[in-house]
This record gives structure tokens, sequence and C-alpha cells, in this order.
């Protein structure tokens, strides 16, 4: 399957706990202001790779915990990043996925479209919410803004509401 | 015949015609002469000519040489002739050297508006600097025999620390639990032994000082630990962190190497399981992790932390919590390192191997006892591996000829430095020597010879540009072929055999270097590219790599770096470092240092570090990667940049050339 990637970074300390593999997804509607990587909101900027070849790279990072979806945003690309994310975690690694939406939008989404569910329920961390530039805090790990919350998705799923990491 | 000859400088002396016959025979060699009898003939016709120049003068230099060159074109020897002028020219060069120093200390003198120089630009920085630039000029000129000054001059060889030739040692494990427990002499006055831990600290922070003015190199504490416990016995926990804050502070504030800089300090620590001993390291990481005063990450001391299966490896091992500990800190600012005392050449010695900011490791002893404490590497020469690949032209067998050729000469002028430092009496390193610092001084004199102690020592051969070396010989490095790897471990085994021989035939501790490069790496390219251009892969950056490392500017995963490079370690018995780089600072992320490391120590490494850059706003305290001139929260330009440069953390405008160029190009491994 294809999907459409700004960059990967194969080793990244600040994606995420422990060393991990990221995907940066093209592509990005909301457009925040203060927003790191503007070159990822064009949806025909970037790469075309296939997931194939990006799982064989994940598969030599022998040192990595697991692996990140950033963007841009990964739920436009949504199908791709789900099927991506199956093929991972019997790797045996973990998934760590940014999006501009927060958990209770995904979780609505989820509804009505099926590859949402299944990219939700593949993730292990969601960091969620867009960037706000005025809500910026630099000592936050893993995260720009302080609107912005790090997930633990299979508890919040089964919780049925947000439950965070800290 | 003759009694006397005048030498250049006026002073007269003994006439000896073994020296024109040295001269010619040299000059024969070198053109592919072999018979030194035709040498002798040829010196028995230049007496014969003198004399009949001779009405009862003495003779100068140079109207002998003159009637050498004569004599050869006389009898037909051509290409000795012209061989010989060209050593005479060379020579002179060499003498001329007088007045290149004048031109340095212009320069010196001059150039006041640098705004990143190495120590500054104060009065006394100036003065050390002329200082070093005539002393490095007398060596060469006066003292070091011309075959080692030419290749030195030339860029084979690299002697380090020449300015320091005849003068002192490099380095030292310091007997800190020693001088603690029965007080010492700084020569300003008897010192007691301390009751307080703060006294404590503050006398090693004042011991380090003492060794530093008396030797060039970095000064270490190997077992800072279990040394200091005993001062900390009964004190409580903040007393104790106390006692490690002033230590942090003290040793970023004092000055000494040289004169004008801060001591080049390393500590190791982490294998003391008693509870002073624990003490120390828990509260020296934290002190070291808060920084100084407005939070900065501190330069000094170099901190390396031992990993030890059974003692601070595994999460049953009774020190994990302080290995937690030291991985946190790493995280945060650059130290400290990690050295491994399970790795297989580091295992024979339970956990008493140390090392420093510079890598050094002392340990083998041939002439007493094979321990850390009290020793330390007396001097290093570096060889200049790619320059052999280039002249090789791709054939092994000449390949291997030169790397014999410079091999030997650096062994045998390693020899001669150490002869002229046994010429040093103990009251010329009065802290070392004079307070039975060294292994070996303790029942010194004041006016013996050093040697007895420095025989301890070790001779230390080193390299840099394997990288480079070995893509002149294949066309790939050992990041790229796995081929070339081979070579490469090939390679510096054969020079670990060679340092091993040299051992045997000199009764003496030598041992061979991953030279951490220095001003070397730049200086190498700079007079290669002279000689041959513009290479690639070769001589197109501007340095060349560290010893055995994969090039920076080469994308590999950290995974592939540390395998790659951990082999190398085993044979490197002076020294060795292997770094991974991150892009930013692992602050909120020890899961993934610790990772690195545990793969460190997988891969038979002996000592290893993480590096990243941090770069810290002086006005709001946001540390991070801040790549605009201002810092990004509160906009202030105060910024102060650190790295790691030669195993020592540096401000950034510190750096040379060289250095900076290479951290231009470091990729983080991805
Ligand atoms: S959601 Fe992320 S990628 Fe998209 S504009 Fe906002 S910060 Fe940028
Ligand atoms: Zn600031």
């Amino acid at each position: 399957m294809k999907i459409r990637v700004a960059g990967i970074e194969k080793e990244s300390v600040v994606d995420g706990p422990g060393l991990r593999f990221v995907i940066f997804v093209q592509g990005c509607t909301r457009h925040c202001s203060g927003c790191h990587n503007p070159d990822t909101w064009d949806f025909y900027g970037g790469q075309e790779m296939d997931t194939g070849e990006i799982l064989a790279q994940i598969g030599e990072g022998r040192l990595n915990r697991g692996v990140t979806f950033s963007g841009g945003e990964p739920f436009e690309q949504v199908a791709a990043c789900a099927l991506l994310a199956e093929q991972i975690k019997p790797l045996g690694m973990d998934i760590v996925t940014y999006s501009g939406y927060t958990f209770e939008e995904l979780q609505t989404k989820s509804l009505a479209d099926e590859d949402v569910k299944r990219l939700l329920e593949a993730t292990d961390i969601l960091v969620d919410g867009p960037f706000i530039a005025e809500e910026r805090d630099w000592d936050l790990p893993f995260r720009g803004s302080r609107n912005q919350r790090l997930i633990l998705v299979h508890e919040s799923l089964a919780a049925g509401m947000a439950v965070q990491a800290e | 015949m003759f009694a006397k000859i005048k030498k250049r400088d006026g002073r007269e002396v003994h006439f000896d015609d073994s020296k024109i016959t040295d001269a010619i025979f040299k000059a024969a060699r070198s053109v592919g002469g072999e018979d030194r009898e035709t040498a002798m003939e040829l010196t028995l016709g230049v007496l014969r000519m003198l004399k009949q120049q001779s009405n009862g003068q003495v003779f100068g230099v140079e109207d002998v040489q003159d009637v050498v060159e004569k004599i050869l074109i006389e009898k037909g020897h051509a290409k000795t002739a012209k061989a010989y002028i060209l050593y005479r020219d060379r020579r002179s060069r060499v003498r001329d050297a007088k007045g290149e120093l004048m031109d340095v200390v212009e320069d010196i003198v001059k150039e006041t508006d640098r705004d990143n120089a190495n120590v500054g630009n104060s009065p006394s920085a100036k003065m050390l600097q002329i200082a070093s630039a005539a002393s490095r000029r007398y060596y060469l000129t006066r003292l070091i025999d011309e075959d080692y000054s030419l290749a030195h001059s030339r860029g084979d060889i690299h002697i380090h620390d020449l300015d320091f030739y005849a003068t002192t040692c490099n380095c030292l494990q310091i007997p800190l639990e020693k001088l603690l427990k029965e007080g010492f002499n700084t020569g300003h006055g008897y010192i007691r032994p301390p009751k307080r831990p703060a006294s404590a600290t503050s006398l090693a922070a004042i011991i380090l000082q003492s060794s530093q003015n008396d030797m060039f190199g970095g000064q270490s504490f190997p077992f800072f630990d279990k040394q200091i416990a005993p001062s900390m016995d009964g004190a409580d926990e903040d007393k104790v962190y106390q006692a490690m804050e002033a230590l942090v502070f003290n040793l970023n504030s004092m000055h000494s190497r040289a004169g004008s800089q801060v001591p080049f300090s390393s500590i190791n620590l982490g294998t003391d399981t008693s509870e002073e001993g624990r003490g120390v390291t828990r509260n020296f990481l934290l002190a070291y992790e808060a920084g100084l005063g407005r939070g900065e990450n501190p330069i000094f001391p170099n901190v390396i932390f031992r990993v030890k299966k059974g003692v601070s490896f595994d999460p049953q091992d009774p020190n994990y919590d302080l290995f937690q500990l030291a991985v946190r800190v790493a995280s945060k600012r650059l130290n400290p390192t990690f050295s491994f005392m399970d790795s297989s050449f580091n295992k024979p010695y339970d956990d008493q191997v140390a090392y420093m900011g510079c890598r050094t490791r002392t340990m083998d002893n041939r002439r007493g006892p094979a321990v850390t404490t009290g020793r330390g590497n007396l001097s290093f020469t570096t060889i200049n591996l790619p320059r052999l690949g280039i002249k090789a032209e791709r054939n092994m067998k000449t390949f291997y000829r030169l790397l014999d050729e410079v091999t030997e000469l650096t062994i045998n002028q390693l020899y001669h430095r150490f002869q002229v430092q046994c010429r040093l009496k103990v009251k010329d390193l009065p802290f070392v020597m004079g307070q039975g610092m060294y292994l070996g001084s303790e029942d010194l004199k004041p006016d013996d010879s050093i040697e007895p102690a420095i025989v301890n020592g070790t001779l230390t051969v080193g390299f840099i540009g394997l990288a480079e070396m070995l893509v002149a010989l294949t066309g790939y490095h050992h990041g790229q072929s796995k081929d070339s790897q081979q070579l490469g471990l090939e390679i510096v085994n054969y020079l670990r055999r060679k340092t091993d021989e040299a051992c045997e035939r000199f009764n003496l501790n030598y041992t061979l270097l991953a030279t951490p490069a220095e001003g070397t790496c730049g200086r190498y390219v700079r007079l290669d590219r002279k000689e041959y251009g513009i290479i690639p892969g070769i001589t197109n950056q501007e340095y060349y790599t560290n010893s055995y490392h994969i090039p920076v500017h080469f994308p590999i995963s950290s995974f592939d770096k540390i395998s790659l490079e951990g082999p190398y370690h085993r044979f490197c018995n002076a020294g060795h470092i292997s770094y991974v780089e991150f892009a930013a600072p692992p602050q909120h992320n020890p899961e993934a240092v610790e990772a690195i490391i545990r793969h460190m120590a997988e891969s038979d490494m002996g000592y290893g570090g993480i590096n990243y850059p941090v770069d810290f706003c002086c006005n709001c305290g946001l540390q991070g990667v801040i790549n605009e001139p201002n810092c990004p929260r509160c906009g202030s330009a105060d910024i102060r940049r650190i790295r790691r440069i030669t195993g020592y953390l540096s401000t950034i405008d510190r750096f040379n050339d060289g250095k900076v160029e290479e951290l231009k190009h470091r990729l983080p491994h991805s």
C-alpha cells in the first residue's frame, strides 16, 4: 500500500519513550500557527513510499523500542497507517501516534470509519490535540504545548474516557 | 686530523669524521646506495681536500659541507650529491625556524580581535602561547633527532604536547585515598588530613590542581567513591551533597592547566557498594545533574560510571539504582560516560580499570604491579594512517612496508622522549613525584631521577584516520564494506602486535591508543592536500576521522556503529572510546540512553558515551537544541553551547577549526 511521507527518522529520542523509528506522514489541514513542520501541510508534498519498504527499514532498527506516527496528520492517511501499525506490532514494537485531533474527536470518528478504529486500537500512546503557540511549554516531555496529552489508548478505550500517562 | 669544528651558533666542538660518513651514507641510501665503505672512502677524500685548504683555522660546518658536495660531484656520485644538497637545504630550512618563530610571535601579538581564541586573549594567555611556540621550535630544531622532527613537520606522525617534550609527563590516576589519609604538602605548606566531607572534597580539588601544575595531561581519580568514602563516615546526606556540589563548582572555576586553563579532571566511580561509597556516587551525580549556579551544564570533571554485572548493571545488583541515576544524568548533561568492566580485556582486572576524559587507560605493567592508581601515560605520538594508504596506491605489500617504517620511527621517538623524561629529577615534579603520588616514587630523594617511577608509565603509539586509510586502500571505509571492516581490524591488530613487540625490546610499557584527534585531524588533511590534492572520500573533508571511528558524516544506525566499532576496543589497550550522536538531548528519555549503553556492553566495548548538542539560555535557563542565534523562549542572545571535544566537554566557541568543521558534519546516527 502507498503512503505519502514528509520524511523518516530512524532513531529519534524525542518522539516518545525509548529509541523510536518515526514516520512523518505528509499532509495536514489544520495549519496551526507556530507549527514546527509547515512543509508537511501539502498533501502533494513529500514523497510516496510503499508500506512494505518502510516496514523493511523498521526491521533494521535493532535498538528501537517502537514506531511513531507523526505529522502532518496520520489520521488523514489512516488506512496506510493502520495497516503499518498492525504489521509492526508482531515485531514486538509499540506504537505512538501524534494527532491534531483530540482523543474524543477520534473516538467519534472511529464510529463511522473502521480504519480510524484500527489505528486507534493499534496505538499504545496517543499524543493528541493541535499545537497551540500560547500554550507552548519547553519542558514537557514529547510534546510542545500544555493542551496536548499523553493518552494511554488501551486503558482509555477500556474506560471509555481519556486516561493520561502521568 | 682536525681537533675541532665550529657549529653554526659559534660553539666549537670535537671534530668527528664519522659524522661526515653518516651524512654521505644517508644521502646515498636515500637513492638506493647500500655500501658504507664507499662512503668512508669519500670521507677520506673530503678530509684530504680540507687538509689542502687548511691553514690551521677551525673549519665551520658549512665549509665542510661545501667540500662534501664538491667531492661527491668530482667522484661521479651525481645522484648522491643531489640527495645531499637536498638534505642540506632541508636542514637549513629547519634552522630558518628561528625566523619563522618570530613570525608566529608576531601573529600571536597582533591577533587581538579573535572572538573565539582557544584560551582567550589575556596577556598571560598570549605569553603562554609564545612560550609554547618557542618551546616547540626549540625541541624540533635542537633536541629531537632530525628523523623525528622532519616526520612530525611533514605530518607522517604527530608528537603530541610537543611544547612539554622535555619538562614533564602526560597524565596521572591519583592516589587520592593516600593523600587524604596521610596529608600532603603543596609546596606552600603541609595540609592535614580532612575531618569533614566539605574539606575532603575541597582538598580533592586542590590535589587535582597541584598535580595538574606538574603535568600537561589529564588528572583523574580512579576510584573516587571508594577513595573519598572514609571522609564521609557518619555524615548526613545533606553534608555529602554540599561537599559534592562544592567539588563540581571548584573544578569548573579553578585555573591551573598551563597556568590558564581549568584542570582536565576526570572522576571514575560506581562500584563501591558500601553505604558511604554509595552516598558519594549518588550525591556527586545529583550535584552534577543540578549543574552550576544558574543550572548550566558543568564542563568539568569528566565523569566515568563503572558498569559491572553483579554490582551495578542488572536490576538485582546493589548499585543498580546508581546506574539508573547515572543514565538519567547522562541523558541531560552529556556526563557520565560509561566504562565496561565486563568487556573481555577489562574483566581479568575485576573492577580495577579506570579511564580518563582523554580516554587513557593504563593497566598492564611489566615493571611493577598491574594497577591503575599512581600511573598514567608518559607521552603519545600519532601515526597519520590516511597518508600511508594514499602512498601505498592499493598495494598491500607497500602499505605494510610503509606502516612498519613509520611505526618503528614512532616507537623509537617515544623511547627518545622517555630517555629525556628520565633526566628529570624528583624536584622537577615536586607534587607528583615529591609527594610520592607516582607509583615507585615513594622512596626517591629530591635529586634522584624519576626513572624508577616512570618505568610504570606507558609509551603510546596512536593512530587516526582508519576510515580514510581504508578508502585509499580499498575504495570503501569500514562502515561501507564488510571486507574493509575485516581489513581495518587486521591492520589495527597488526599495530597492536608492533607495540607488544616493542614492550619486549625496550622492557617498557608500550601501548596502542585510539587517538582523540585534537588539532591533528585538521593538520594532517591540510598537509596531505598540499601533497596529494583533494581526493574524494580521503582528503575532501576538513579533517580526518578519529582513530577507528566511522566517519561522522556517514549515515548509520547506532546499532551498526556500535557493532562495527566495538571490536577495535580490545586492540587499543592504551585507551578507546565510542560515541553515539543524538540530534537532540534525550532529556526525557533515559530509556533510549540505556538501550545504547547496553548494546555497547554487548559489543565488547571498554568505554562509551552519548553525544548531543546542549544549548543553554543563560537568561531563562531553557535547555535544548537552539538552532537560532537567540533563545526561542525569551529572545536572549546569551546562549552557551556545549559539545564534547576529544573527550572533554567544551563551550563551542573554543573549538579549533578542524573540530568546528567536524561538528558541522556530525550526523545523528539514523
Ligand atoms: S496539526 Fe501538527 S502538523 Fe498540522 S499544522 Fe498543527 S502542528 Fe502542524
Ligand atoms: Zn531564554
